[in-house]
């Protein structure tokens, strides 16, 4: 009887997991193998002849400039997230004390996050049009007399992604800490002010170490996210002025979709893959030796 | 305060004041913020030309409605099985589960390119809606849910000879309603403003979805700065607008799987 039981639990699990199965293994899985014997092969779109090369296309990656530029472009593009964590973290701390117009503020900030990424990234491109945009406009009546090319030249093009991706993410780490400051416990605070700390000390020695689980997470979660976008920078530069916005996600689609380079595309890509592996190895050691609980 | 959400929203405010300037008003400093004489014919201009908006919204409105209905039905459907039903391997399928978020949209890009080509989806809709139909982040926001429902609940309904097909449609999914609409909301914003699929599975232009379509019209009228922005207002006001409704739910549902997940 309990036998019998236990065999109808195990067959009716897998009917529930099963068609979520059938996806994963359709659309992740599978496909997933795919491309590992693709970096074996020199794969092109369109050509029958596929061969196998062996670690060629790891080696030429290995040699590749274009391939070590998109690497530092894509650190680069990785700063946006600690700088957009820290805001994300001082807006939240206003927000969270009793003021005016709260819900409408949050909103407001948190707006960005929600948008199409394509769309703002059009409207930033005008903002950022280094003769006559606003932007410009601005810096030039306060007295800057040569304002930054922005995205139209090869030394600004990735900071200024960087400011459009800080204020894109700036909203939703402003939302999370709001929600972890919600769980610091008001009693805590209140013993600490009897004792004599200033608000600085507070926020310093209570506040932030309390909520550090959340500010990790926030960064490595925002990192593996920024790593795999490319859209913003597809729209804006396309990986442009002479590659210097090429970050690693938009090089793996630039050679499979634009070259045709099927087989080296794949090794970029789980080039890729091995550096977000390596971020959530370290959020798992992190998780026990630098959060502070 | 006030003034810092006002500068994060000014690209907003500059898309829409611009889409109803003149050419010659564009790039007018100071900033003229509210144009002295509006005109609607960039708009007019976006909804009626050869490649309307209207064509492209109905795309992506197909595409992340199925999506989304799809998603969040076998979401919860395999939810239920990981957080209800004990089962050999369940944890084990779990975390292969949860390690595929880890793969990144690159890697999958060529192999599911050369399959949905294989299979003659590539270039159709359902080259977006079949994939859009599986959420891992999904199945693992609803199992935190269902785990919160108390036991009792299900034990009650087995001692009255309830199997648990019918304890996940009349117990567990009418008490999940605010998860599943959370899911539902965020779900369907993600594939409103999928970009990247997009961009890789689809070729003709009657199939564009909105990203694709606004890309186009830019693309195609660059000069036309005004044009530009009323394109963008279009892709994002329904965005703004959803946001506006079910904003209590799509912050909740993010913090939630942030913070206690």
């Amino acid at each position: 009887m309990t036998n019998n039981w236990m065999r109808r639990q195990q067959r009716l699990g897998y009917i529930f997991i099963g068609p979520s199965m059938i996806g994963v293994l359709l659309f992740f899985l599978i496909p997933a193998a795919y491309s590992l014997g693709l970096v074996f092969t020199d794969y092109k779109f369109m050509n029958p002849n596929v061969g196998f090369v062996g670690f060629d296309n790891i080696n030429r990656m290995l040699h590749d400039k274009l391939f070590y530029l998109s690497l530092k472009n894509t650190v680069i593009f990785l700063l946006a997230v600690p700088v957009s964590l820290a805001l994300g973290f001082v807006v939240a701390v206003i927000l969270n004390q009793r003021i005016y117009l709260k819900k409408v503020l949050r909103a407001l900030y948190f707006m960005p996050y929600i948008t199409s990424g394509v769309a703002v990234s059009f409207v930033w491109m005008l903002l950022f049009q280094p003769k006559q945009g606003p932007i410009n406009g601005f810096l030039r009546a306060i007295g800057i007399d040569h304002p930054p090319g922005w995205l139209s030249t090869t030394t600004s093009s990735m900071f200024a992604i960087d400011i459009i991706w800080i204020w894109f993410l700036m909203g939703y780490n402003m939302i999370i800490y709001l929600a972890a400051l919600q769980e610091v416990s008001p009693e805590l605070l209140e013993a600490a002010k009897i004792d004599g700390a200033r608000p600085g000390q507070m926020l310093r020695k209570i506040i932030w170490p309390l909520v550090s689980p959340t500010s990790f997470l926030l960064l490595v979660t925002g990192m593996i996210m920024t790593i795999k976008t490319f859209g913003i920078i597809q729209a804006t530069t396309q990986g442009g002025p002479g590659n210097s916005t090429t970050i690693l996600s938009l090089y793996v689609y630039q050679n499979a979709f634009r070259y045709y380079e099927m087989g080296y595309a794949s090794t970029i890509s789980w080039a890729l893959f091995i550096i977000i592996l390596i971020i959530t190895a370290i959020q798992w050691i992190g998780q026990k030796r630098w959060v502070h609980y | 305060m006030l003034v810092l959400a006002i500068v994060m929203v000014m690209p907003f405010l500059w898309m829409i004041s611009t889409s109803l300037k003149t050419p010659a008003e564009v790039f007018k400093y100071p900033i003229e913020w509210i144009p002295s004489n509006p005109t609607w014919e960039h708009h007019v201009k976006v909804w009626s030309g050869t490649k309307s908006f209207g064509t492209y919204y109905l795309n992506s409105l197909k595409i992340s409605l199925i999506g989304t209905i799809g998603a969040t039905f076998l979401s919860a459907f395999a939810a239920y099985g990981f957080s209800r039903i004990e089962f050999k391997g369940r944890n084990g399928l779990f975390m292969l589960y949860l390690s595929m978020m880890m793969i990144p949209p690159q890697v999958l890009f060529v192999p599911k390119f050369i399959m949905f080509e294989w299979a003659g989806i590539y270039n159709t809709h359902w080259a977006l809606i079949l994939p859009a139909m599986f959420t891992i982040f999904g199945v693992f926001m609803l199992r935190q849910f269902f785990l919160s429902i108390p036991h009792e609940i299900s034990e009650s309904a087995f001692i009255d000879g309830a199997g648990h097909f019918r304890i996940f449609f009349r117990l567990v999914l009418p008490l999940a309603k605010p998860a599943l609409a959370t899911l539902a909301i965020i779900d369907f914003s993600w594939h409103w403003n999928d970009y990247e699929n997009a961009l890789v599975f689809l070729i003709d232009e009657n199939l564009y979805t909105i990203p694709l379509g606004l890309q186009n019209f830019i693309l195609e009228n660059m000069v036309d700065y005004n044009g530009m922005m009323a394109a963008a207002s279009a892709a994002i006001i329904p965005m703004i607008v959803v946001f506006a409704i079910g904003q209590r739910y799509i912050i909740q549902g993010l913090t939630n799987s942030a913070v206690k997940g």
